[in-house]
């Protein structure tokens, strides 16, 4: 059965990937050294000179690793859990929807924001929040006192999450549309025949029917927890919501590339990585279990 | 080395995962070739000096090649057609004066982005051979032995002028650049003009409305409150601002870091309070305290945090894009900047709208009834040369060329093509040109009596000072400008009425220190945070005003304390 030549074939194929990571993922992965150096650029990673875990001891004194940490985990769990409810529900509202015309429009049209990159966007976005803008317009009109959102510290993971889960449900909803076409539809016919109402053939046939790829989704989006977004919040942000909206990435941004503490900024940037990789792990073990996903 | 450079490159790029897009599209292909000339530098050295018996302006006899980083402003094009940044009247003055060719190994916008790329280029320690940075880039690369000792290039190279425009600050430049006792960078010097914020005011508005200019911070309150709601546009609406502030990034006041050219910070009404954030003050022991932590800051945040509330300031203060935004579209009434704002942003300002009548004035005025801002340093910029560069004075060639030659060049192209262009300027420039222009105009004087070293563009002011200011002479409002040569009209405009709050009796503050210390190198960043999060929290009414005792607290606690002791012993040393 196994055509040796044809397998070959393939590993030429993958050889361009390959290279591809080894030169930017695996070779710099060498500077990682940089944590526990007193980093010097001009005696380069190898002439530095150790001061072992200093780096760390100083990251955790900081009530700014606290901070950065917990934000960067609530704005991705919060993140998380809005990519896959709100992709989903809309998914079962579009499938039950009878004209084509229509949700192949819809469709298109909810997910054309995933296109756009978030200089754009958060130009946008504070637009349309501005303190005069679109939304405080309509608040007005309610007799609602203008707010001024990207100062409310408050407010801000919210409306991070919010507009992130906004620019990408459309692709997500694609995802589970591809799923939903995979139900024979004659378990909706056997079940309509049995008289099961629309929310119970939803319940009984359709549900169960991707509880795979939800499961699956739900499962690889672990590996993310530590990936908040760093060009939407970068592009967001202000002093004023340091304290609910600084992550991770965008301290080690502030302290390597502004500040030039490399050495701190990798050590922050490690410990960020070594959390993630722990994370993948645990989901593909539970990715395995749940939904007889496997890679190896 | 070269794979080791790389990998250090790339993984800076894939923990920011941003930039990953500009750091792999920016390895600059010749990291190898300037590293090569390492060796064959040594040698080389001593011939060339000795052969070319250091002249300033000598030619270089085969040509010469510079590797640099530029910025210029994405918005700028004022090269003509078939001009480039690396071929333009200003490279090929260089090259037909000093035989010196330009090579851009790379660009960026002006501002943030630079500081970036500068900042990655030291990481990767793949410097240009000649690289403005500022004083925290400087002390990093010193520190990385990036730098090479200017010391006797200096002593040997420099011009006159140049000497003289450094001389004049009484040691501040020199102090910048000076790291046990060698010289590592040259500093630049700019006009005392720019470190002087003052108040910048729509005088059609008061009129409009029958306001006095305000001379404290309770009337400046008044005025501003009264341009937020009176309605001095005229269109019906409550849409304009009193006063204006910062944008998101941008800084509430200068600090000693970065003391000059805070445009759209709040620095004189922290001053009208005798109170300097950011600064380093003698205490009432004689002691280094930090401005900051003062009392009297606490008051003038109060007062801010009052303001803020009653409307009188910007409501997306820190919040906006674009500062200069209201003032353009002519829907702010009050800005604090230096004299230069003719050039900045008031041209566009009176495109949109050509009655809106600027004034600026050395106010408000503080409890004693005088203007006290704090001042900065001359030297805020430092022209580095790449260690091991073969042609260390041809950084100085190239200042001598600019200083010299200045006033010669038809500006319309932007100086900032001029490469590594630092600024040079006696510190009182705009004051001397000020009155130097008046005499000009009162027919006392001509542009023939104004050609004085130093003052390079004074000559070519007056030739040109009649065509932009129009009878009657002593009253500087709008209607009084010809305004059709807008590049003339900027210089002069910020000369007269930018410089004219300079001419007024002030007390002057200076921080004791102007660049950092060991402990600040890691910890200052952190501090800064802290500041700048807990002052607009409590201006923008997110943190009651007690907060303040809290953040004295936690900055002590936090290394303050460490730093101040620190820079008692440096101003002691």
């Amino acid at each position: 059965m196994r055509n040796r030549s044809f397998e070959k074939h393939y590993y030429l194929m993958l050889l361009p990937g390959l290279i591809w990571l080894v030169l930017f993922n695996i070779v710099p992965m060498s500077g990682i050294v940089m944590a526990f150096q007193d980093f010097n650029p001009g005696a380069g990673i190898w002439k530095s000179e150790w001061i072992g875990l200093e780096n760390f001891e100083y990251m955790f004194v900081l009530s700014d690793s606290k901070t950065v940490l917990f934000n960067t985990i609530y704005i991705a769990v919060l993140k998380i859990i809005g990519n896959l409810i709100v992709p989903l529900v809309f998914a079962l509202m579009l499938n039950e929807l009878r004209l084509q015309i229509v949700k192949r429009w819809v469709q298109t049209i909810v997910y054309l924001p995933h296109f756009l990159s978030w200089v754009i966007l958060s130009g946008i976005l504070l637009d349309v929040f501005a303190f005069k803008g679109p939304i405080n317009s309509v608040l007005g009109a309610f007799g609602v006192e203008p707010v001024l959102f990207f100062a409310r510290a408050d407010l801000f993971p919210y409306i991070i999450v919010g507009s992130d889960v906004w620019k990408e449900f459309g692709f997500n909803t694609i995802i589970y549309l591809a799923a939903l076409t995979s139900i024979n539809p004659a378990l909706y016919e056997a079940a309509a025949i049995d008289g099961a109402t629309r929310m119970k053939r939803l319940w009984h046939v359709t549900l169960p029917g991707i509880t795979t790829t939800i499961v699956l989704l739900a499962v690889l989006s672990l590996g993310n927890v530590l990936n908040a977004g760093f060009d939407q919040i970068f592009n967001l942000y202000n002093p004023l919501v340091y304290s609910s909206g600084d992550i991770i990435d965008t301290w080690v941004y502030r302290a390597g590339l502004l500040n030039l503490q490399f050495s701190l900024a990798t050590a922050m940037g490690l410990l960020k990585s070594v959390v993630s990789f722990i994370l993948i792990v645990v989901s593909y073990m539970l990715a395995s279990k749940f939904a007889n996903y496997r890679i190896f | 080395m070269k794979a080791t450079k790389n990998g250090l490159l790339l993984l800076l790029a894939v923990l920011l995962i941003a930039l990953t897009a500009c750091t792999s599209t920016n390895q600059p292909s010749n990291g190898g070739s300037t590293n090569e000339g390492l060796g064959a530098a040594a040698g080389n050295d001593e011939p060339t000096a000795a052969a070319e018996t250091a002249d300033p302006f000598g030619k270089y006899e085969s040509p010469v090649t510079i590797n640099v980083g530029q910025a210029n402003d994405p918005t700028d094009n004022s090269l003509p057609q078939g001009d480039t940044p690396e071929n333009n009247q200003y490279t090929r003055h260089i090259k037909e004066q000093l035989n010196i060719d330009t090579k851009i190994i790379w660009r960026t916008a002006t501002g943030k982005d630079y500081d970036q790329k500068v900042n990655l280029s030291i990481a990767s320690d793949d410097l240009p051979d000649l690289v403005i940075v500022n004083d925290a880039q400087l002390r990093q690369m010193v520190k990385a032995g990036q730098v090479e000792d200017l010391t006797e290039t200096f002593e040997k190279y420099a011009s006159p002028a140049i000497k003289g425009i450094i001389e004049k600050t009484e040691g501040r430049a020199l102090d910048a650049v000076t790291f046990d006792g060698k010289m590592m960078a040259l500093p630049n010097v700019t006009a005392r003009g720019d470190a002087v914020h003052t108040m910048w005011i729509r005088k059609d508005w008061l009129d409009k409305l029958g306001l006095e200019v305000p001379k404290t911070v309770e009337d400046l309150e008044k005025v501003a409150k009264a341009f937020a709601q009176g309605d001095p546009d005229g269109n019906g609406q409550p849409d304009t601002i009193g006063i204006a502030g910062q944008q998101a990034g941008g800084k509430l006041y200068a600090n000693f870091l970065a003391s000059s050219n805070n445009t759209f910070g709040l620095d004189p009404i922290f001053s009208a309070f005798n109170a300097y954030p950011g600064f380093w003050l003698e205490g009432e022991d004689g002691k280094p305290v930090y401005g900051s932590i003062q009392p009297q800051v606490r008051e003038a945040l109060a007062k801010l945090r009052d303001m803020y509330a009653s409307g009188a300031i910007d409501r997306e203060l820190s919040i906006r894009k674009d500062a200069a935004e209201p003032v353009v579209s002519g829907k702010a009434g009050i800005f604090f900047g230096p004299f230069w704002m003719g050039y900045w942003p008031l041209p566009d300002a009176i495109k949109n709208d050509p009655k809106a009548n600027w004034q600026s004035y050395a106010l408000p005025l503080d409890k004693n009834g005088e203007f006290s801002p704090h001042m900065a340093t001359p030297s805020t910029q430092f022209l580095a040369v790449r260690k091991g560069y073969e042609h260390p004075e041809a950084a100085l060639k190239l200042m001598n060329l600019l200083v010299r030659d200045e006033a010669k060049f038809d500006v319309s192209v932007t100086l900032n093509h001029y490469p590594v262009r630092i600024v040079y300027a006696p510190v009182d420039e705009i004051e001397y040109s000020l009155n130097a222009l008046k005499e000009v105009l009162a027919g006392t004087k001509t542009a023939a009596d104004l050609d004085i070293p130093g003052y390079k563009l004074l000559a070519d002011d007056a030739s040109k000072v009649g065509k932009a200011k129009l009878e009657p002479f002593d009253n500087n409002d709008i209607q009084y400008w010809n305004t059709d040569d807008i590049g003339t009209w900027s210089r002069m405009y910020s000369i007269f009425v930018g410089g004219a709050p300079l001419l007024e009796p002030r007390n002057e503050v200076y921080s004791l220190v102007y660049s950092q210390t060991k402990t600040m190198e890691s910890r200052w960043a952190n501090l800064e945070k802290l500041e700048t999060e807990t002052f607009l929290k409590i201006i923008m009414g997110a943190a009651p005003i007690e907060t303040f005792d809290k953040f004295v607290e936690d900055w002590k606690k936090q290394g303050g304390d460490k730093v101040t002791q620190e820079v008692e012993e440096e101003v002691k040393g």
